[in-house]
């Protein structure tokens, strides 16, 4: 489906590898998902990061084609999420308990694979896990759990996915498994050599920091904010300064968050312009603040676009 | 997809041929000892000319015997709970659906190939326990001509296949459907129990029209060969049917239901009822239009009879795969 309004941009706009259009998830009587619209462009690493219960797993099943949404569109790789095997040898998919069959070894799995996909890259999964000293004769139940998660990770990078989606991969793990396992991610996408868009689900913004270069927050089954990290650092900054009225402020910036104690304020702020109140004081701001700033934001969802470029 | 269904079933492919072999073994033994007491049997009886009492003076084999022949009966709900019920609910409640309906290969291919295949073994194991019981069943069969009775027919022949095949339909859909182990495999077993009792005790005897047959009620009448007899007593003129109850009764029918120029040849008191006026009242009765008869299904409709129960149940297993190949394509893994 092509975008009319694209056109009118003089460089090409980055290929979309994911995009949705008021997806919404309902179940009986939960709504797990609502009007999210959002886009992830080829060969980004994105973070989907939100509390839990914020509709993260929901979202990505729908992506990988598990679920179907209740109203909406969703976009992968150009095609509508089925079960289709054109469709799904596009796609690697990691759920959160990373499920494989426990009595059944890596390399069982690896010639599992073989059979179930026609792109299949074995050879670099038993690559891979020889040189994590993961034994691939072993039954994965009896591997620790940072060892399963390598496994699972190496079997979904064998299909060659063009878009690797990963729900909470690194929750359940160790500090060193985690790092471990992102090493291993970071070094998958640098192979593929920007072919691979990965949307990986955290709520451990520590992670997120070292691997991603592209942000969705979700909170309350909705989109809070989205956009490459770098911008989004650049666009914020954390004002401080005496506790006043905050309306000529907002007249040109949008007032994300704000704190206030006896003395001061303290402001999360989206920058429309140049800051002139010489009364406050301007910091840049951490990736941490900028997600909890927006996750304790009570207000209606400052951020209403799709891309931050189209705004200012 | 054949191998992982290969890789996944291959241990419990092996202890299904270690108890068919098990099976195998005791019946080969008994069948074989069953086999030649009836050979002896007959050489006996032919040598003194006693052959046409055979049944009541050779006995074969041992009841318990017997009955373990009946535990066959119990394998296909077997398969069914051992091999139907996880097939889908096993990968829901391991999580592993998550791995499999995200490769390369559409749900509708996993279900049948993986189904399909058991469906298969399913089938071939029925078929491997149906043929030991059936030779097992060959003296059996000869001496007592109770092929066609119904613990017996269900035993032998080509039903099993189709129980065995419509058991593992019936798990494979109950796992789909509660996506749940433990209560598809009591669905399963209600389920199994229930349709074949439904089949053998009130559908079976409608296959095919069944035959009646009138005699004469002073003498002994039986179906010719193995039939499967399905009423037997005597029709007064009017069509009432009497089979016997209790009370005093001449063959079945109640002194009452007598007319009354019959009546006069017996005692109320049967005890005191000599062998001669029981005749004269028989003979009094067919004088006044009662009959004998006997309903049954011939003995030549027996491989009819066990080729419509075997259409029957691979019908309902084809309908119960096609059900859980809707409800696997349609709801959300």
């Amino acid at each position: 489906m092509s975008e009319p309004h694209r056109v009118k941009v003089v460089a090409a706009p980055p290929a979309l590898a994911i995009e949705t259009s008021g997806l919404t998830k309902r179940y009986r009587r939960v709504t797990a998902l609502s009007e999210c619209s959002m886009v992830v462009p080829e060969g980004r690493i994105c973070a989907l990061i939100g509390p839990n219960g914020a509709g993260k797993t929901t979202l990505l099943r729908m992506l990988a084609g598990l679920a179907a949404p209740t109203a909406g569109t969703a976009s992968v790789l150009g095609g509508t999420p089925r079960q289709d095997p054109a469709f799904l040898a596009d796609i690697g998919f990691l759920a959160q308990e990373m499920p494989l069959y426990r009595r059944m070894s890596a390399a069982d799995h690896i010639k599992i694979g073989a059979h179930l996909n026609s792109r299949w890259d074995g050879e670099s999964a038993r690559a891979r896990l020889l040189g994590l000293d993961i034994p691939l004769g072993r039954a994965v139940g009896t591997l620790s759990g940072g060892q399963r998660a390598q496994v699972a990770l190496a079997l979904t990078l064998a299909k060659k996915p063009r878009v690797l989606l990963l729900d909470e991969p690194v929750a359940a793990l160790d500090p060193l498994a985690r790092r471990h396992f992102l090493g291993t991610l970071t070094s998958a996408v640098a192979e593929t050599d920007g072919a691979l868009t990965v949307v990986l689900s955290s709520h451990l913004i520590a992670d997120i920091e070292r691997v991603c270069d592209y942000l969705i927050l979700l909170t309350r089954s909705q989109v809070q904010l989205a956009g490459d990290i770098e911008d989004l650092l650049a666009e914020h900054k954390v004002l401080i300064g005496p506790k006043k009225d905050t309306g000529a402020l907002a007249a040109t910036h949008t007032v994300v968050h704000t704190t206030t104690t006896a003395r001061q304020s303290t402001l999360l702020v989206r920058v429309g312009g140049p800051l002139i109140d010489p009364a406050y004081e301007a910091a840049d701001i951490s990736l941490e603040e900028l997600v909890l700033g927006y996750m304790g934001a009570s207000a209606a969802p400052a951020y209403a676009g799709l891309t931050t470029v189209a705004e200012g | 997809m054949s191998w992982l269904v290969w890789r996944q079933y291959r241990a419990q492919g092996a202890i299904a041929l270690a108890l068919l072999a098990g099976f195998g073994a005791v019946l080969i033994v008994t069948g074989a000892q069953m086999a030649s007491q009836w050979h002896s049997g007959l050489a006996s009886c032919a040598a003194s000319g006693t052959c046409a009492k055979l049944a009541q003076t050779l006995s074969l084999g041992s009841p318990l015997g017997r009955d373990f022949v009946l535990l066959s009966n119990l394998v296909p709900a077997l398969l069914g709970f051992l091999w139907g019920a996880p097939l889908v609910a096993g990968e829901v409640e391991a999580g592993t659906r998550a791995y499999a309906w995200t490769q390369g290969i559409s749900r509708t291919r996993w279900l049948l190939v993986k189904a399909g295949w058991l469906l298969l073994a399913a089938a071939a194991w029925g078929g491997a326990v149906t043929a030991l019981t059936t030779w097992w069943y060959g003296p059996r069969n000869a001496l007592y001509a109770s092929a066609f009775q119904p613990n017996t027919f269900d035993t032998q022949g080509i039903v099993t296949v189709g129980y065995s095949v419509f058991a593992l339909a019936l798990g494979v859909a109950a796992g789909a459907l509660t996506r749940r182990t433990l209560p598809a495999i009591a669905i399963t077993i209600g389920g199994f129990i229930g349709m074949r009792l439904l089949i053998s005790e009130v559908v079976r005897q409608h296959y095919l029209t069944a035959v009646t047959a009138f005699y004469n009620p002073l003498q002994a009448f039986a179906p010719p060969g193995p039939a499967w007899t399905l009423q037997q007593g005597v029709m007064d003129k009017y069509g009432q049917v009497f089979t016997g109850g209790n009370g005093p009764e001449v063959n079945g029918v109640p002194f009452s239901a007598l007319p009354a120029n019959c009546q006069k040849f017996i005692m109320i008191d049967p005890g005191t009822m000599t062998k001669t006026s029981l005749h004269a009242a028989v003979t009094c009765m067919q004088a006044s239009g009662f009959r004998g008869f006997v309903t049954y299904q011939p003995a030549s409709r027996w491989w009819a009879f066990q080729g419509i129960e075997t259409g029957i149940f691979l019908a309902l297993a084809a309908a119960l795969i096609a059900a859980a190949l809707v409800v696997v394509r349609r709801r959300d893994a």
